[in-house]
């Protein structure tokens, strides 16, 4: 190779395409891996909102640092001002290397529960906490040495017992009041288990990623039935009437007879379910990654109407009296008036929505992955408060 | 559409689904699937790897030439260049044959790695990213997501022994293709690129995934066989020093007589040994290259492979 009469150091260039290479791979790799971020949807008790808030990657060039430090936050329903906040301790160490995150970090992605005067929030790092509502003092930890693998599900409460699903592919059931798992838990399964559980009349509702669907008796962790698809259990089911309604990530959107686990219709959408739909009357309204929200007939399955709302959604839904609210991951809410289908933008926040939408006595709150809560008039789409979660 | 997203839709999402569908089609056994893809992509890119493997040798036989040159030319640098090249030109050796397989080779390594990286998908946010690339099969709907779990590994997470196998396979790899050298500078770049790549690359597969280590171990474990298969064990096996042949004199004498020849018909390189009336022994290097005679073209020298052996076979 030669410019002009110089011949050019191949050597050099090779060692410099090979670094280059590295480099590149390095920096790709810290864009594509990523630390779990979570952002918890807000749940209101009493005046007061509880929420964990999305952990932000600290700035950094190669080796980027996570923020491991996850939080409970209580926050005035009213103004938005701030009560208290605890730091949810017990980063579990992660056993990397070099680069490789060493703990992991506390990342909060189901909403927290309240019950009597406590409130629960199960943690990425493996751990389910319980504090006082009023001061945020720790009542118990689960488990109290070391940490269990991550969990992502959210909690559910029913018989005074705290039900979640963890990564390890089990399903815990502690006592509400002392932390202690329940005899006849865990209930296994064999494959990790993501999505929020959901409790009806004694039974426990549970997708698993070997996907399949359980139906678990809630008192003593025995399984009544069981329901396969082609794709793994992501979302968090519904249950009405009888039915339970639940997408998958093999494009499909399920009812499912709650007696017997049997099959009443399927629903093919273009890409994965992970949210959980809400029911108005004889519809079910339910987004789906392929930027839609599909109204389907409850007991038919058969398409009514579906909305292109131009982005994904991964947020929980809300019904407001005869309206659905629903939010997009760019950040725009609708509204669908459930008697007639008709859509409409309700409110743009310009910040990217994971986390459920919370609704309490005519006030939509909105936590967003830009760590701000918004306070919307669920009729008006009006701001009535932004507070600054972080 | 900005260039990333055409990157991902020509390069990181055909090789992301192919993924997805082997580790279906492979007992749902994602480590597998990457052993299997790794394999299929240096088997579709043979042709551009042997070129460059060959062309490497090439470059690496020429070496103890261009160490003559530059004891030679040493302080006028463009008459060193212009004597190189047409060295370059006599052996039929192109610096850009070792070049450009690898400059094409790269898109596709990033886009295996990338793949595989974001098939991982670990987090509920990797997952949730990981929709947005898939294909609308339903044995990709069916598989997604995967297991990370391989052998004793878990695929998502680094691991200190598949970083060792990291490191070295790739200095065996290395050790292989490198020739010695006679010029100490050349001498001195190869031995720390001999080491201070594998080691560089075993600290960053303790940090990255090991489902990446186990893609760079098995990729660095073909291109052995492909060496082995080309060129025996190369500079695995230690050569020891030999006299000069008939050959090697031979070579000498017509190096010399290109050299009294006038300008301009110098198209063979001259022998600053023969110039300087030293033999390889004598001016204390180790002559690498023991065949005999100046090939026409150095492709014309193509190593027969062969079981064992550390020794090169004649040239000529």
């Amino acid at each position: 190779m030669r410019i002009g009469n110089k011949a050019l150091p191949v050597g050099k260039i090779s060692l410099l395409i090979i670094l280059l290479l590295v480099g590149l791979v390095l920096v790709g790799c810290t864009d594509i891996r990523g630390s779990p971020e979570g952002g918890s949807g807000a749940t209101i008790s009493g005046g007061t909102i509880f929420l964990s808030p999305s952990l932000k990657q600290a700035g950094g060039f190669g080796c980027a640092t996570p923020v491991t430090e996850g939080k409970l936050v209580a926050v005035n329903a009213e103004t938005g001002v701030q009560r208290w906040e605890v730091a949810l301790g017990g980063a579990a160490p992660s056993g990397g290397f070099g680069c490789a995150q060493t703990t992991l970090p506390v990342a909060v992605y189901g909403s927290p529960v309240f019950s009597e005067e406590l409130v629960y929030v199960a943690g990425y790092n493996g751990k389910v906490y319980a504090l006082n509502a009023e001061s945020g003092a720790l009542r118990w930890v689960y488990p109290r040495e070391g940490n269990m693998e991550p969990i992502v599900s959210g909690l559910v409460i029913g018989l005074d017992k705290l039900y979640f699903g963890c990564s390890d592919g089990n399903v815990y059931a502690l006592d509400a009041a002392t932390g202690d798992i329940q005899p006849g838990f865990p209930f296994t399964t064999e494959d990790k288990i993501w999505s929020t559980p959901a409790y009806d009349a004694g039974t426990l509702y549970v997708g698993s990623f070997d996907k399949k669907l359980y139906a678990i008796d809630a008192d003593d962790g025995s399984e009544k039935w069981q329901f396969e698809a082609e794709g793994s259990f992501a979302s968090t089911p519904l249950v009405d009437n009888g039915t339970i309604y639940v997408g998958t990530l093999d494009r499909y959107f399920y009812a499912i007879n709650a007696a017997d686990g049997t099959l009443r219709w399927e629903f093919q959408a273009e890409k994965w379910f992970w949210t959980r739909a809400v029911v108005f009357g004889n519809t079910i309204y339910v987004g789906c990654f392929d930027n839609k929200v599909y109204a389907l007939n409850a007991l038919t399955g058969v398409e009514i109407t579906e909305f292109d709302l131009e982005s994904p959604v991964r947020s929980w839904p809300v019904l407001s009296e005869d309206r659905v609210l629903i939010a997009t991951e760019e950040g725009k809410i609708y509204t669908i008036d459930a008697v007639n289908n008709q859509f409409g933008l309700f409110a743009d926040l310009a910040e990217k929505i994971y986390a459920p939408l919370s609704l309490n006595e005519g006030v939509l709150y909105v936590y967003s992955q830009d760590q701000n809560l918004h306070a919307l008039n669920a009729d008006t789409g009006v701001r009535l408060w932004i507070q600054p979660i972080n | 559409m900005g260039i990333g997203e055409i990157w991902n839709l020509i390069a990181v999402e055909p090789v992301m689904n192919v993924l997805v569908v082997l580790t279906s089609v492979l007992f749902n056994n994602f480590g597998l699937a990457i052993i299997a893809l790794t394999l299929m992509v240096n088997g579709a890119m043979l042709p551009l790897t042997l070129k460059q493997i060959r062309a490497s040798r090439a470059m690496q036989e020429l070496q103890p030439k261009i160490a003559e040159l530059k004891k030679k030319y040493g302080k006028d640098k463009e008459k060193m260049a212009r004597e190189q090249m047409k060295l370059y030109k006599e052996s039929g050796v192109s610096p850009a044959g070792c070049l450009l397989p690898l400059l094409i080779q790269m898109p596709v390594w990033i886009a295996l790695f990338q793949s595989i990286m974001r098939v991982l998908a670990v987090i509920p946010e990797n997952l949730v990213g990981l929709s947005q690339y898939l294909y609308s099969w339903p044995v990709v709907y069916s598989t997604v997501p995967l297991s990370n779990e391989f052998l004793w590994l878990n695929l998502a997470t680094g691991d200190i022994f598949l970083a060792l196998l990291v490191g070295a396979s790739m200095w065996v790899q290395q050790k292989m293709v490198m020739t010695p050298s006679p010029d100490p500078a050349q001498k001195t770049q190869s031995s720390l690129m001999l080491w201070i790549l594998p080691i560089m690359f075993a600290w960053l597969t303790l940090s990255f995934p090991s489902g990446l280590a186990l893609f760079w171990v098995t990729s660095n474990l073909f291109r052995i066989g492909l060496q082995y298969w080309i060129g025996g064990w190369g500079g695995l096996v230690k050569s020891s020093p030999k006299k000069d042949t008939g050959r090697d004199k031979k070579y000498k004498q017509r190096i010399a007589a290109v050299e009294e020849a006038p300008a301009g018909g110098a198209d063979i390189v001259p022998s600053s040994a023969q110039e300087e009336g030293l033999s390889y022994e004598e001016s204390g290097g180790k002559r690498p290259d023991r065949g005999g005679g100046h090939p026409k073209s150095i492709r014309d020298t193509k190593p027969k492979s062969r079981r064992g052996g550390g020794h090169r076979r004649k040239r000529g």
